[in-house]
Formats: structure tokens, sequence, C-alpha cells
């Protein structure tokens, strides 16, 4: 055979996506006694390969993309089937996809599904509701950057005295950050906002009053 | 000569036909003279006057027919010639009238009688005269007028005399024309009246009077001025000749001028006097004191209406005055006094203020606005402090009463007024949430209280009518139930209830005002009492029956159904053995009879007699079942520690303490602490207190037991939210399951018509967002405002 013609199979055979390849790949991360499971150290270790930190907000796309359940965890399911999907079994592959992953966060379908995904990931899987501490750090990553009101809003959870927050208010901030005027005078008091908001837009209210009495 | 006194009127009537007078006139013309003497002396003459009045007939034609024997004959013939008049009879006769024209004028007597002077007048108008005669008697009146009123344009003199001789002026020509117009009656009556488009002589005097007053201004300003300043002097106080007034005024009537000359600068004047009047004293007075005052205007007004001034003017004068003094002061009355005048219930000015502003135009309504208002500031401030609650219900009670008694007797019972009230109530009551129903709640129970010895039954009965007033008002009635229920379990229980037919008057009172549903518990906890006294009796004899030998210890049961009567926290506590038994034995007896119940003893309820011996004797003390384990254990020792008794008992802390208060620091003190003190510490020791000594025999020590700590205060009212919110999950749970999908708006509404308590949107809220966490709902995909129900 022609070595040009070899030379290329090799190179088709590597373009393409080959999955005894993925898994092997997999099996870098995985400890030995638990096979299937890429766990924390592994998870390290991976972010190291392809070079994003771990807090990198595309690593939760990624993890979007392979369903995964538990932040912090991927099964070889969802290996193989993230990683299928994005036709990548290679560091280098996925570095080439890293951008594609970036720009899902800009289509407005994708982001929703996307953040809402990240409550059932990031929460302790015991309970209901997702803790404050999670909660804060996952908003931060998800909204810091594009709503103004974010870092308000951070301070107004600090000061409550709520412990966790339920899905139905996870979404609800989204829709807040995505319709409400920075200014909150689009805001129906009357409307279907979860009390949780109710009460944002009255501290809020209330701490611009204050700072406009402190400064006049 | 003589003069005949007869007055014109006095001819008048007399005169018969036409005939006759051609017939006298002629007669008389000629013999005028003599006739006057004739006429004096001769009654004969007379008679064929008054011939024709007797009978009808005329005599003189029976003295020609009858008597054929009469020796006489008279023989009637035709004048030769026809009479005629002299010459110079318009002159002569116009002079003797105008000469009696012109004395009655300067009011001098007059040398013609005034019989002549009627003649005079007959012949003329007779004799084709009347025309010239009304003429020539016009010029006189005129010209007489004129001189008259010229003179009222030179003299400044002052107003009040002024006025006098213009009254005078005016009265001598009304007094003058009256005779003018005797003499000249038969002008009056014939030529005036049959010729069109000419006046009466009176009316002629008049309108010439008029003509005068009118032309010369000078004279009428100068006549209203004086009227109107006498008029305000009156209304400063001074007292005017009201007789000169309405004369003046009568004056102005007649002549026609009263409207043009009088009414209008009158009523200016008075709008000007009363706008000022009331800026001032508005400023200067009390709201009383100024209510009278414009009631006191009022009435001096209708009087000078009725005194002086025509009865035409009074719709306006009185509509002007009410307008200044009233109209344009409403809401400044209202704001300046109403509050004042309701605070210190004063009667008498709020009834008249009503009826002042009952003249105006919406007096009333205003009045009822800052009623209303009024009710609503004060009401709020009996309701809104909580340290006030002590004195709430009384409060509210006596501020009912206060203010149904002014709607009663200030504002005649004016039915816009009432409801106002009850608005007004419904609002403020409601502004403090849920502690006036708890307050009423506890209010009744100490009315329904064995030992409230104050009022007889019909007041009770009175009182309790009034509280379902008060009750009908508050929304939040759950709160009421819960609290009345407790009370109402306490009372039945530690028998502290006064009268069960007061009870179950309350009961039905509630029943009818809420209807069956709000009062079936309370009525099942009254049938539970009766039944368990059934059930005391079936007991006595089962255990008379048996073999054991419980006679020592007398039990009475009662038997509470649970759901009917309050939530009691179970607790253990170590009874003594004797007492364990007969509750055991209790249980088998009442478990054969209904095998599918459980029972729980509640010790908390429980209470005994027990018989102690002191150092002074013998008593029996009344005490709660907890009172009697601590008491029982001084039966094995003399002193015990605060740990010992809660050791022996297992009483909780808190219960233990004021078990302990109420034997050892209260009025009774059966037991001794050391060290003494009123708080219960926990190294306190405790021993019996054999020195005791108390008038009665049998005393009791369990009011504690009616008492409400205020831990279970605060229960009840979390019951009550807890309540509430289970309801209002069902509410919602309810209205999804049957509209499947709804929006967020619709759904708050129809809660809102559906809970029978107040709820803040807030609350309906979280409930909402409580069931889409537990998953009986969630919010649509698509549409945040939209809720979908989940199967």
């Amino acid at each position: 055979m022609d070595d040009s013609r070899r030379y290329g199979n090799r190179v088709d055979e590597a373009l393409q996506f080959n999955q005894k390849r993925c898994l092997t790949w997999f099996r870098e991360y995985t400890a030995p006694d638990d096979p299937d499971t890429l766990g924390p150290e592994g998870m390290e270790k991976f972010c190291e390969d392809i070079g994003v930190e771990p807090e990198n907000i595309v690593m939760l796309v990624l993890a979007y993309r392979m369903q995964a359940r538990q932040m912090g965890f991927f099964t070889q399911e969802e290996w193989l089937r993230g990683l299928s999907d994005l036709q990548c079994d290679s560091v280098s592959k996925i570095q080439a996809r890293l951008d594609h992953l970036r720009c899902l966060l800009n289509d407005q379908n994708h982001f929703k599904a996307i953040y809402r995904y990240a409550y059932d990931f990031a929460r302790d899987k015991d309970q209901r509701s997702m803790d404050m501490d999670t909660a804060k750090a996952m908003l931060a990553l998800l909204l810091g950057k594009h709503w103004s009101l974010y870092t308000n809003f951070s301070h107004f959870l600090e000061q409550s005295k709520y412990k966790v927050i339920n899905k139905d208010q996870w979404c609800n901030i989204l829709e807040f950050s995505r319709t409400i005027n920075i200014d909150l005078t689009n805001y129906d008091v009357d409307g279907a906002w979860p009390v949780m908001l109710d009460e944002f837009v009255d501290w809020l209210k209330a701490n611009r009053a204050k700072t406009s009495e402190d400064g006049s | 000569m003589s003069r005949h006194s007869r007055t014109s009127e006095d001819r008048g009537p007399n005169r018969g036909g036409n005939n006759e007078h051609s017939y006298s006139g002629i007669k008389r013309k000629r013999d005028t003279q003599a006739e006057i003497e004739n006429m004096s002396d001769n009654t004969h003459k007379r008679a064929n006057f008054s011939a024709v009045t007797q009978n009808g007939l005329n005599r003189n034609l029976n003295i020609l027919n009858l008597k054929p024997a009469a020796t006489k004959k008279l023989v009637i013939k035709n004048l030769k010639s026809e009479p005629k008049l002299p010459d110079d009879y318009r002159e002569q006769t116009w002079d003797k009238l105008k000469s009696a024209v012109l004395d009655i004028q300067k009011s001098k007597p007059n040398c013609y009688s005034l019989e002549e002077l009627y003649q005079a007048v007959e012949n003329m108008c007779n004799h084709k005269m009347a025309n010239t005669l009304y003429n020539n008697l016009r010029l006189l009146t005129e010209s007489h007028v004129r001189d008259n009123i010229e003179q009222f344009l030179a003299e400044s003199m002052d107003r009040f005399l002024f006025l006098k001789k213009m009254n005078d002026t005016w009265q001598n020509h009304c007094h003058q024309m009256i005779m003018i117009r005797s003499i000249f009656l038969y002008l009056d009556r014939t030529y005036v009246l049959q010729t069109p488009h000419i006046h009466s002589i009176w009316e002629m005097g008049l309108e010439l009077f008029r003509q005068y007053i009118l032309q010369y201004t000078l004279v009428q300003t100068r006549i209203v001025d004086g009227l109107l300043m006498l008029i305000e002097k009156e209304r400063q106080g001074d007292a005017v000749d009201r007789t000169l007034l309405k004369s003046l005024l009568r004056m102005l009537t007649d002549l026609q001028i009263y409207d043009q000359a009088f009414e209008q600068k009158f009523l200016v004047a008075t709008e000007r006097l009363y706008a000022s009047e009331g800026q001032r004293l508005m400023q200067e007075m009390e709201i009383p004191e100024y209510l009278s005052h414009v009631d006191k205007r009022i009435l001096e007004e209708n009087e000078r209406v009725l005194h002086y001034l025509d009865s035409g003017t009074k719709y306006q004068l009185i509509h002007n005055i009410e307008k200044q003094l009233l109209s344009e002061h409403v809401n400044n009355i209202l704001q300046k006094g109403l509050d004042g005048l309701l605070e210190g219930n004063r009667l008498a000015d709020l009834s008249l203020l009503y009826v002042l502003f009952g003249r105006v135009k919406n007096g009333h309504s205003e009045l009822c606005v800052s009623f209303n208002a009024y009710i609503k500031k004060r009401g709020r401030t009996i309701v809104i402090d909580p340290e006030k609650d002590k004195e709430m219900v009384q409060e509210l009670l006596d501020f009912k009463d206060t203010m149904d008694n002014v709607v009663a007797n200030c504002f005649n019972k004016n039915e816009k007024f009432s409801n106002s009230l009850k608005e007004a109530f419904e609002y403020y009551i409601n502004q403090r949430a849920n502690k006036p129903a708890e307050l009423i709640a506890k209010f009744v129970d100490s009315k329904l209280r064995a030992g409230n010895k104050e009022a007889t039954e019909e007041e009770l009965e009175r009182l309790l009518d009034k509280i379902m007033v008060l009750f009908r008002f508050i929304h939040g009635k759950d709160v009421f139930e819960a609290f009345y229920k407790k009370d109402l379990a306490k009372r039945l229980l530690v028998g502290k209830s006064a009268s069960v037919d007061a009870e179950k008057s309350m009961l039905s009172k509630l029943k009818q005002e809420c209807g069956g549903g709000f009062t079936s518990k309370l009525e099942g906890m009254f049938k539970d009492m009766e039944l368990s006294k059934d059930i005391v009796v079936a007991f006595k004899h089962y255990v008379g029956n048996s073999n054991n030998d419980l006679s020592s210890l007398e039990m009475t049961v009662h038997i509470l159904t649970m759901g009917y009567w309050p939530t009691y926290t179970p607790m253990e506590v170590n009874i003594p053995e004797n007492m364990v038994q007969l509750q055991e034995v209790f249980n088998k007896f009442y478990l054969s009879k209904h095998s599918g119940r459980k029972l729980q003893w509640q010790p908390t309820l429980g209470y005994c007699v027990l018989k102690a011996r002191f150092k002074s004797g013998r008593k029996e003390l009344v005490v709660s079942l907890f009172q009697s384990l601590v008491l029982l254990l001084f039966n094995l020792s003399d002193e015990l520690t605060f740990d010992d008794i809660k050791t022996a008992t297992n009483i909780e802390d808190g219960e233990l303490k004021r078990t302990l208060q109420s034997l050892a620091c209260g009025k009774a003190r059966v037991l001794n602490k050391t060290p003494r003190g009123r708080d219960i510490e926990i190294l306190d020791k405790f021993n019996f207190n054999n020195e005791f000594v108390n008038k009665l025999y049998r005393i009791k020590i369990n009011q504690i037991q009616m008492k409400e700590t205020t831990e279970e205060q605060k229960a009840t009212e979390e019951r009550v939210y807890q309540d509430r919110q289970y309801q209002i999950d069902a509410a919602i749970v309810r209205i999804m399951k049957m509209r499947k999908t709804l929006s967020h708006n619709l759904l708050i509404s129809e809660l809102y018509l559906q809970l029978k308590f107040p709820v803040k949107p807030a609350d309906l809220k979280k409930r909402i967002e409580s069931l889409i966490d537990r998953d009986y709902m969630e919010r649509d995909k698509d549409n945040p405002n939209q809720y979908n129900y989940v199967a």
C-alpha cells in the first residue's frame, strides 16, 4: 500500500470518532477500584489536560452535553454519551470544540436549558432544594457577568433568612434577570413572581431610597 | 250752614235706578240750598228717598193712585222747556271741586260739604264733563305729588329724619287720595270703569307718586339707603323703628318698585354682611358658639320677614344666609369642630349641626363623610395599641353605644348615617389583625364565668347582643372560635360556668350569626358534658356492683370527643396508685360499652378535693390534679426540694413552677417555701404549712387552671394560622383541580372569594410556592403567570 494512503487512512482514522479510543481515554481518569465513575481526582486531571479550570463555565456546558447527574462526577455512560455527541475522543479534539461549547451559552434557549439543568446538577441529591452557598456560587457563574442586578441580589440573599433555593425560585431568577429593568419599574408586585423576588424588590427599593437620602 | 257728615260710602249703596237720579238731580240743581235746609228738618221729604226701600214699592205711587177720595188731584205736566245748564256751569263746578282738592292736599278745612262736592262730581259726569274732570284732577294731583317729592331732593338731612318725613309724606298722600276719591267716587265708578286704559283715581295717585320717585333717583336712592342703614343697625343689635320700616317697605310694594329699587340692593347688602360675618366668626368663635349664632341669625331674619319685609323676599334672603354662613364653611366647620363635638358627646350641639346642615346642599353627605372619618380615626386608636388591649372590648362597646346614641338622637336615625357607622366600625376593627377577635372571645368568657355577679340575666343578655354586633364586624371569625372554644372548655371542665342558660343563649346567637357549621363543635362539647353525666351514673352502679373496694375514692369522669374540644398535649405524670387503679377500672368499664374507642387521660384538666388536717382544724382543698400530686407527696415527707418533687411527680418544669407558685406564693399558702419570694427557683425547698388558717372550710386554690398562660395564647394563635394554611392549601388544590390551568390573578381572586378569613396576597403566594414545590401544581413552561394542575 502507498505510504501516503496509509498515512491518510491513519489520519482519517485519527479524525474519526472512535468509541474504544474514547473509553480508553476515560480510563485515564478513573481509579481501578471504581472504573466506571470519574471522580473529583480524575476531574482535576481531566481539567488540567484540556487546559480548563474546573470552575470554568465551559465545564458546566460539557456536563450538560453529557447530562451528567452529579457535579464533580462523570459516569462512563455520561462520558460516552456527551463525547460521542461532540465527536471527541481525545484532548486535542475536545480543545477544538471548546469554543463551540462556549457559544452555546449565547443562544437564549440553550442557555435557559443549561441554567435549569445546573440546578439539579449542582444540588445535593439528598435534598430537594439547593443550599444557599452552592446557589450563590452557581448564580455567580451563570449570571454574574451578564445580569446588572446580580451583586444586589447576592447581597440580598446574604442578609435574608433563606437557607435554600427551590427549583421554582431558581428558574424565576433567570426570568427576572431577563425581563425586569434595572430600575424595577416593570416589576408587577401582584404578579406570579415567587415571594423571594417580591422581597428582593422591596429590599432593593428600600436600599436605594436610603442611599439617595444619605447622599442628598 | 250745616254740614253733613255722611261719607261717600254711605251714599253709594243707597242709590237706586237711573230715573230717580235725574229726577232728584234736577230738583237738586234748582233748590240745592233750600233742599239742604229742607233735608235737615223735613222728614217727610226724606221719605222720598227711603220710600223705595220699603217693600220695594214707591209710596209716591200709592199716594198718587190710591185714595180716589183724595181731595186734590195732582197733575204733572211736562216741562215747558228742556232744562238747561248755566253756561259757566263747568267752570264753576270745577272751581268748587278744585278748591276742595287743594284744601285736602293742604290739610285745610273746606267750605263745601261732602254732599255738595259729591253731587258736583255726579252732575259733571252726567253732563259729559267727566273727561275734563278727570284730566283736571290728574293735573292737580300730579303737581301736588311732584312738589312733595321734590322737596326731598333739596334737603340733606339726617337719614332717619328723612325716612320719617318720607313716611309722613306717603301716609298723607294715601290719606288724601282716599278723601279725594271719596269725593270723586262717581267719576271712579262710571267714567273710569267705562273708559279703557285709564287708572282709577287711587291707582292714578299711586302711579304719579311712583313716577316721581323713579324720576328723582336721588330720592329713591336715599329712601333705599336709609332703609338699608336701618336694617343694618338692627342686624348689629340695635333696636330700630320697625313700623317705619314696614310702612316704607309697603310703600315701595304698593308703588311696585320694591323689587327693582329695594330687593336687589337689600340682598346684595345682606350677602356682603353675612359673607364677612361668616368669615370673621368662623375664625373667632368655637364651632358650637358659631352654630348657635347661625341659628339665631336665621331666626332673626325670619322674624324680619314677618315684621316688615315682603314675604316674596323670604326665600332668597334665607337662602343667602344659609349660603354665606353655612355652605361656604361646611368643610371648615366639619374639620374644626366635628371631632370635638363627637369626642365631648355634645348632643345638643350635634343636633343643631344636623338641622343646620340639612338646610344646605350636600350638608348631610359631607357631615356623614366626616362622621365616618372620625369613627375610623378614633376607633383605630382603640384597637391598634397593644398596651391598651385590656380595655379594648369595653371601650369598643362604649364607643359603639355613644355613636349609636348620636345617630339616634342627633342625626334623626338617618339611615345613611347608621350605614356609614357600620361601615366605619367594620373598617377600623379589622385594622388590627386577630387581636380584637381574641379579646372579644375572652371578654365573653369573663362574663360567662361563675363569680361574675355584676349583671342580671337581662343585662347579660343585652350585653351579649351588643357583643354580637361587634362580632359581626370581624373578618377573621375563626380566631374568635379558637379562643372561645378553649375558654368554653375550661369553663365546662373546671366547673366555672355561671349559667348554662347564658351559655346556650350565647351559642344560639353565634349559630344565628354564622350558621350551624361554626357552632357544631361547640354544641358537641355541651353534648359531651351531658353524656358524661349519664356515664358517671352508670359507672357508679358498676363500681357498686363490682368487687373492688374503691369507695374511699370518688371519681367523676368527663369524656371529651376529640375534635370537638381543643387539642391538649398529653402529659405523662406520676399518679398515685389508687387513682391509677380507678382509671383502669373506668377504662375497662367504658371500653366494654364502646369497643372501638380509645381513651386518653388528660391530667392537666383534672381537679381534686383533698381533705387536709391543719393545726387549726380540718379543711377541704379544691385543687388541680397537679397541685394534688404535689400536696400528696407531703403525706410522706415533711420537706421536699424542687428536684424531689419533680422526680416524684414527673411534672414538666414550667408547669411545676406554676403549680408550686400557686401553693406556696399565692393567697392561700398551704406550703411554705424557703427561701421566701414570689418566684420558684430550682434550689427551693418546700414544707407543709401546718399553721395555715382560713375562715372558709372549703378552699378553692385551683384558679390557676382558669388562667391562660402566654404559651397557651400563642399556641392557640399558632393553631389558627396553621389551620388557615391548610384551608388555603385545600382551596388552591380544589380550584386547580377543577380548572386544570389558571392564571395567577384569577387564582388569587378565586381564593379571595372562597376563603372566609382575611389573607394577604403574600401568604397566598407562599402557599402556592409550597404546593409547586410539593408537585401539586406547576408553573406553565411558556407563560410564567400561568399555573397548571399536576394530577
